[in-house]
């Protein structure tokens, strides 16, 4: 499969409850392929799990949705965080999907015409979908990104340390 | 300032014999590093001076005492008398021995050093043509290296297949052959290694059968003898070898899943996977088999292959489109999941993405999952390619046995694999020009043919061979009723009527009859026929009334005009008419009806 180029548009809307962590959903849209679903994603926590397992897990759910769907979140309460653009391109490699691309920040909030990028670098992400418990595939994945090497060092982060 | 340091040295020299130290070491104790006793240019003169001095002042003390003879004497020792004319040979053969040995022992030293070297250069060349070949195979073939062995892949993964054999190759280095034997011609430095059960040469073989065999032949469809593939000139043999193993593991693949395919599909007959063969009924009392005939080099099965030599009752088109329908099946896989927009989105379809959103009922999702598999479309193609050979015979048996009239196929060239088209003429020989009222344009599917007349009627039939038979029976019988329709207007006779189906007289049981009359131009003569499919043609003739001397006198038409009244009709011995055929025959009895 050829390596494609994107441009997504994805707005994190947040819903908080008597919890102390708030509830995230992430809402994201193609700019530059139309008539394609908007894509609502559920992210878990991440777990770093011990050494013997080469990758980030966290639970998701994908759900493709209709493009009314930032007014269905407001409804149901959530309000929305953040947004950014991303531009870039996305590979594959099997049930591997690499994207890498450049974040953009939106001067105009709803204006997706007017955006500034983050930084100069770009951001490589390798990530497969795969049932829970199969942690083989992350042997997979460090076997990609070793090859990757020395140009790009993917490696497991652990977002918690970012923060 | 020379001479005082040369006197130093002699001293120095002295206390340096007496101690045994190196000189260095103690020009370092005596703390004179200015210089060294070894560079002192009369250093030599002056030992070589000074051991002439002891060696005179030996000789002289020697000779003094020899002198005297008080102490020492000087006795001649008899010596033993070397052998007088040995002594120069064997001292000559000693020596020139010794030389000899010595060239030998260079020569020998040299040879060996070139030896070393030849077998160098060729241990190099061969690592060169492995390399040189390695870089062929690569491109061509995935290789990766793993571990100390290089891989290769030759199975159809990428090309989007989902078969689980793996497919791998091991590429072996030739390189250890014996130098003292003579270099077989087709050596190749690099070789590969297939798995065991790819080797060998295997074809999917697909026929149709009349009636089923014997449960006890199923599924013991042997490899009759097929030659293996000759490399092409100059194609290493790898590549043959290579080739002839991925042909294998296509072959095996498309018998996987045809089999997977057999046994998940429900149909009103069972299909039967037994051993390599799968066996399926399209149409009652035919059986379609498709077997897997796979042939290990080992010389056991080829000798069974070749002692049941099967007739070659191959489907070779159907074999063929196997192969391309699992290649499409391979596109398909491939090419079914898009990159996904947004780049988040999961891999997938877009269509089944969009039918959450769109909000897609059952029958919109079911259109979206993949309707037919290889099994369903082979069979399909199966029953449209004997339906169409069935049709092609009942024609051509129908044209070789009725001579009248004359049937006339012509197929079309280009077909669909599930559709074909025929069209059928008939026609009278000699005739044709005027009468071409039947023509008929046969489209045969998969399970159905449709006709479609000349005048726009369709009618479909089944699969049944009579169906079509019959159908071109009651054609060709219509035909000659049409015929002599069209004869009758070139020969300026009036048609009276005309029937293409007659209810009168005896039931045919195929189709219906036709029937015609026609008036001479006069009007004196009238000329019936009546032509059945089964009950064939039955021509009748009308006389005037004053031609017929055998009527008997009526007492009520008395009056001469009445003679103008048509008479009785008067059957024709048709079989006893001159003329080829029957539209022929026709026109004769017309001419002889018609008074010049």
């Amino acid at each position: 499969m050829e390596p494609e180029t994107f441009l997504d548009h994805e707005m994190v809307f947040l819903l908080k409850g008597q919890q102390a962590s708030p509830f995230v959903l992430r809402a994201r849209r193609s700019m530059d392929k139309t008539g394609t679903p908007w894509h609502l994603r559920y992210l878990g926590q991440p777990e770093m799990g011990d050494k013997n397992r080469h990758a980030l897990v966290r639970n998701c759910v994908d759900i493709a949705t209709s493009e009314n769907l930032t007014d269905f979140l407001v409804e149901m309460g959530f309000r929305m965080d953040h947004e950014f653009v991303a531009k870039g391109h996305v590979f594959r490699k099997g049930i591997m999907k690499i994207v890498v691309y450049k974040i953009f920040r939106i001067l105009i909030p709803g204006n997706t015409d007017s955006i500034e990028p983050l930084s100069l670098s770009y951001l490589v992400e390798l990530s497969v979908v795969a049932p829970a418990g199969q942690d083989i595939v992350s042997d997979d994945m460090r076997n990609f990104a070793e090859q990757l090497k020395p140009l790009v060092h993917l490696e497991k982060i652990d977002p918690k340390r970012l923060m | 300032m020379l001479c005082l340091q040369v006197k130093d040295q002699s001293s120095i020299n002295t206390r340096y014999a007496k101690c045994s130290y190196k000189p260095l070491f103690c020009f370092c104790a005596l703390g004179l590093v200015k210089f060294q006793p070894s560079l002192w240019p009369w250093d030599s003169v002056r030992n070589n001076l000074r051991s002439a001095l002891t060696e005179m002042c030996v000789l002289y003390d020697v000779l003094s005492i020899v002198k005297d003879k008080k102490f020492m004497t000087l006795d001649p020792v008899v010596q033993d008398p070397l052998p007088p004319k040995q002594n120069p040979q064997t001292l000559q053969l000693i020596s020139k021995k010794k030389s000899l040995a010595g060239a030998a022992q260079i020569l020998l030293k040299g040879a060996e050093r070139l030896s070393k070297s030849v077998a160098e250069n060729q241990e190099n060349k061969r690592q060169r043509d492995f390399n040189s070949e390695l870089l062929r195979l690569r491109q061509h073939w995935k290789l990766r290296k793993v571990g100390d062995k290089i891989l290769g892949d030759l199975s159809y993964r990428s090309a989007g297949s989902l078969f689980p054999h793996h497919g791998t190759f091991e590429v072996i280095k030739n390189t250890d052959i014996d130098l003292d034997k003579k270099i077989p011609e087709d050596y190749c430095p690099l070789d590969v290694q297939i798995p065991s059960d790819l080797e060998g040469s295997a074809y999917i073989k697909v026929s149709i059968q009349k009636q089923a065999p014997d449960i006890g032949d199923l599924g013991t469809v042997n490899l009759f003898k097929r030659p293996l593939p000759k490399s092409k000139p100059g194609a290493p043999h790898w590549q043959t070898k290579l080739e002839a193993a991925q042909n294998v593991l296509l072959c095996k693949e498309i018998f996987a899943q045809l089999s997977r395919e057999a046994v998940q599909i429900k149909s009103q007959i069972p299909h039967i996977v037994v051993k390599n063969q799968i066996i399926s009924q399209p149409f009652p009392g035919l059986q379609l088999s498709i077997s897997l005939c796979h042939s290990s080099n080992d010389k056991k099965s080829q000798k069974a292959a070749s002692e049941k030599q099967s007739p070659e009752d191959h489907l070779y088109v159907l074999e063929h489109n196997l192969h391309q329908l699992i290649r499409e099946f391979h596109k398909q896989t491939l090419s079914s999941t898009m990159m996904p927009h947004p780049a988040s989105a999961p891999f997938g379809h877009k269509r089944m993405r969009m039918a959450g959103p769109q909000a897609f009922d059952k029958n919109d999702i079911s259109s979206l999952q993949p309707n037919e598999g290889l099994l369903e479309k082979i069979i399909k193609q199966a029953k449209h390619i004997f339906l169409r050979r069935r049709t092609a015979r009942t024609i051509d048996s129908l044209a070789s046995r009725i001579e009248d009239p004359q049937i006339q196929a012509h197929w079309s060239n280009i077909n669909d694999v599930y559709e074909s088209s025929v069209k059928v003429l008939i026609t009278s020989q000699g005739y044709e020009q005027i009468c071409k009222s039947i023509q008929l344009q046969l489209n045969i599917g998969v399970e159905q043919i449709r006709i479609v007349h000349r005048d726009g009627r369709v009618i479909t039939l089944s699969h049944q061979e009579q169906e079509l038979q019959d159908f071109l029976l009651s054609q060709m019988s219509q035909h000659q009723v049409h015929a002599v329709q069209q004869l009758a207007k070139v020969m300026g006779w009036h048609v009276l009527s005309f029937s293409n189906h007659v209810g009168l007289g005896p039931v045919e049981s195929i189709g219906n009859a036709s029937a015609i009359t026609l008036a001479s131009p006069s009007g004196d003569y009238a000329i019936s026929v009546r032509n059945g499919p089964e009950s064939g043609s039955k021509v009748m003739v009308q006389f005037p009334r004053c031609q017929c001397k055998d009527l008997p006198k009526s007492d009520v038409l008395q009056d001469s005009k009445w003679n103008h009244l048509r008479g009785p009709f008067k059957e024709v011995q048709w079989n006893k008419m001159e003329g080829r055929n029957f539209v022929y025959k026709m026109e004769l009895l017309m001419a002889a009806l018609t008074p010049c």
